[in-house]
């Protein structure tokens, strides 16, 4: 018997014309047999859900299959990762943090001895000096091609710094080669040939820059996936537990004329605040009085008589809401993990390292392990108030009241990670008391014209 | 394939997270034990897409806990041990193990040039095959191979996973305590002691996917939550629960430690109660 109202939940999703909902084949575990699908250049199509069995029985049959899906699963993960000479990357670990080559450090050394040992401060005075990161730990020594593109950040002398991350993503992805450098082995540097060590594993490699510089396994699952779905990543302000990242250039609505309400709460418990103090003094309170009152039973909305305004609806306006575009009050501090840690950029937003533009999603990064709730009013008000307006824009969001709804005035993106497994959620401040149905020239248009799409907004 | 890894197996622990990197140990804990992990890694091969992963597997904390207490493998702190293992590496290992790395990665180079040479030859036989079917026009074209590739530098051969390893044995101080485990994993154990295998169940709002065989093969029937016996469970998660299996062709599980627990464990019975919930649809 089919659910009449299950088929109504998936209405909106089947006049999704441009069909962007699709099954996510990452979701479930996949026959491995497939990859040979995906390699198979003449073969470019995914495979397709629901070839598994129900359940096992003791048939021969279908021994033969689980065993030749673990063969192929075995044989893809044990699969080398090859380099070739001709665009091999090489790159050093570097435990202590960024600091010029030893050659530099060692004529320097000459004149001045007395700061030979390393501190942590010092080398983060030392990322100062050379203007990367102090975070960067990898330093590649003949960068090129196409992924410091978007990673990496260059020193005076040539050599290209990575973060733990895109060290880490790159090594996986078998386009980098980490070495260890020589002062952590044990081995005679008499002969010395550089700064090379021995090349490191991929599970040195884990257990070296995993957890360093705020790196958490649930932050590397959100880079690592996005990056291979092709998307560009930057740390965000928010990624230090430092005490408040500084507002991403967010003056707009500075002039907005703020009233007494710098000593009371901000952001969206202001405007709660401060509707119930003076939001209905304008001529009746529905508290003490008749809701309605007298003589404007028919005033529902006529267009012949433009002088006699929709008032039913306006004393209907009984539920308090605000305006996310008009900000009032300084946000309040936002709190790990709801904090903007990634600014994600689309593959086909033109992207310069030196000058990132605005990102096209904010994502912030949740441990549903540590995090085992939904977030309070307040935390998720402070996220989103850290991002910056994103009114919804463009002819189709004029045109659109669900897209409008849906796109909201301020967004971000939650990433919530269990062991591993990613799941996102987009969280928009949606205005709904900013559409006035009653105002509207058909009145409810109704999902034909309103439209479910689900495609995100075009990029700005 | 039927290879068995020498037991203990150790797992790496890193920041917090349990992790596996060798094929050989994947292969067998899938097959002997149930325990599947996550891949988290990317696959060197096909590196844009997020449906097949690679190495490194993530255990979560169950399973790494499982895996110690059955004494199939202990905990090793990776950090420390990578630490010591570049401490005692001594020149002449340096230079032994990138020869060896050197060696290898001729050798694979080797491989694929021949991979290649059979590939241009089949593809070649089946040219001249089409040829013959038609009319001989030029003989001379035939019995000009096209010179080999020669200019194929030999590729290097990253080895991984096989980066001199610190002698950590099980009694070592490289193991480190049980790993914590949330107040579900009784319900896991039980669960995973009845043949099913387990996965992490966030993508449907759950505690655990349940499955009746290896996820490589079966659909998971039971999206699993824990409770305590005496939890107070709120009406609308089980309504929610059950009417997201059902429309997602799963049952909803819930379960938990049974009160008198130390009692009938001395009798030897089950202490684990679990049920499933349906949505009826009436």
């Amino acid at each position: 018997m089919a659910d009449v109202d299950e088929e109504a939940i998936h209405l909106p999703d089947s006049q999704d014309s441009s069909g962007q909902i699709e099954v996510d084949l990452s979701d479930e575990t996949q026959d491995f047999r497939f990859l040979s699908l995906l390699s198979d250049n003449t073969q470019a199509t995914l495979p397709r859900r629901g070839e598994k069995d129900f359940e096992p029985n003791p048939t021969l049959y279908q021994a033969d299959g689980l065993t030749a899906s673990r063969q192929a699963m075995h044989n893809a993960l044990a699969y080398p990762r090859l380099h070739n000479p001709k665009n091999k990357i090489i790159a050093v670990y570097a435990p202590d943090g960024p600091a010029p080559p030893a050659s530099v450090l060692a004529s320097k050394d000459s004149s001045k001895s007395d700061d030979t040992h390393k501190t942590l401060d010092a080398a983060a005075a030392a990322a100062t000096n050379i203007g990367v990161s102090p975070h960067a730990c990898v330093y590649a020594l003949n960068p090129k091609g196409q992924y410091f593109r978007t990673m990496g950040q260059a020193d005076r002398w040539n050599r290209v710094w990575l973060l733990p991350e895109e060290a880490l993503y790159l090594l996986e992805r078998g386009n980098l080669e980490i070495w260890w450098p020589l002062s952590s082995t044990s081995c005679a540097d008499d002969n010395n040939q550089g700064e090379l060590g021995v090349p490191m594993s991929l599970q040195a490699a884990y257990s070296c820059l995993m957890g360093r510089g705020g790196l958490t396994m649930e932050r590397f699952s959100v880079f690592t996936g996005l990056k291979r779905l092709g998307y560009t990543l930057l740390r965000a302000p928010g990624w230090d537990e430092a005490p408040e990242p500084e507002k991403e250039g967010e003056d707009l609505q500075k002039d907005v004329v703020n009233e007494s309400s710098n000593s009371g709460p901000s952001g969206l418990f202001g405007w709660l605040f401060q509707w119930i103090t003076d939001s209905h003094s304008k001529s009746i309170n529905p508290a003490t009085g008749p809701l309605i009152g007298l003589g404007i039973h028919r005033s529902y909305r006529e267009p012949s008589l433009i002088t006699i305004p929709v008032d039913i609806y306006r004393r209907l306006d009984l539920i308090p809401w605000y305006d996310p575009a008009a900000r009032k009050a300084p946000a309040e501090p936002t709190k790990p993990p709801f904090r903007v840690v990634f600014h994600v950029y689309k593959p086909s937003t033109p992207f310069r390292k030196t000058a990132p533009p605005e990102p096209d999603f904010r994502i912030a990064v949740i441990d549903a392990r540590a995090q085992t709730t939904l977030p309070t009013l307040l935390q998720l008000g402070a996220l989103l108030e850290s991002t910056p307006l994103d009114p919804p824009r463009g002819e189709k969001m004029e045109r659109m009241l669900y897209m409008r709804l849906r796109h909201g005035y301020r967004n971000v993106i939650l990433a919530v990670v269990d062991q591993g497994v990613v799941s996102y959620l987009r969280i928009g401040d949606a205005a709904f008391g900013k559409e006035k149905m009653y105002k509207s020239k058909a009145g409810l248009s109704g999902p034909k014209t309103g439209g479910y799409s689900r495609s995100k907004p075009k990029a700005r | 394939m039927d290879f068995t890894p020498s037991l203990p197996i150790p797992i790496s622990f890193i920041s917090g997270s349990y992790f596996l990197f060798s094929i050989d140990d994947v292969t067998y804990l899938r097959r002997e034990h149930h325990i599947c992990g996550v891949l988290i890694g990317t696959l060197p091969q096909i590196p844009q897409q997020n449906v097949f992963l690679g190495l490194p597997l993530q255990l979560m904390p169950e399973e790494a806990r499982l895996l110690v207490e059955k004494g199939v493998a202990y905990i090793v702190d990776e950090a420390k041990a990578q630490r010591d293992g570049m401490k005692a590496l001594m020149e002449a290992d340096r230079q032994r193990y990138l020869q060896d790395l050197e060696s290898q990665g001729l050798q694979a180079s080797r491989l694929q040039a021949t991979r290649r040479e059979q590939q241009r030859e089949e593809v070649l036989k089946k040219m001249e095959k089409k040829k013959a079917t038609k009319v001989k026009k030029d003989s001379e074209q035939k019995q000009q191979p096209v010179p080999a590739h020669t200019d194929d530098a030999p590729s290097d051969l990253e080895m991984f996973a096989s980066s001199p390893q610190p002698a950590a044995t099980p009694s070592g101080e490289g193991q480190s305590s049980q790993a914590s485990v949330p107040p579900s994993y009784p319900l896991f154990t039980h669960l995973h002691s009845q043949g099913y295998y387990l996965s992490p169940g966030l993508r449907f709002g759950c505690q655990y996917l349940a499955y009746p065989g290896d996820p490589l093969r079966f659909h998971s029937h039971f999206l699993v939550a824990s409770a305590e016996w005496d939890e107070e469970i709120k009406l609308m998660d089980v309504v929610s629960g059950g009417r997201l299996g059902t429309g997602v062709k799963k049952g909803f599980l819930l379960g938990g430690v049974e009160k008198n627990a130390e009692k009938s464990q001395a009798e030897g019975q089950d202490t684990i109660r679990t049920f499933s919930i349906e949505w009826a649809g009436m």
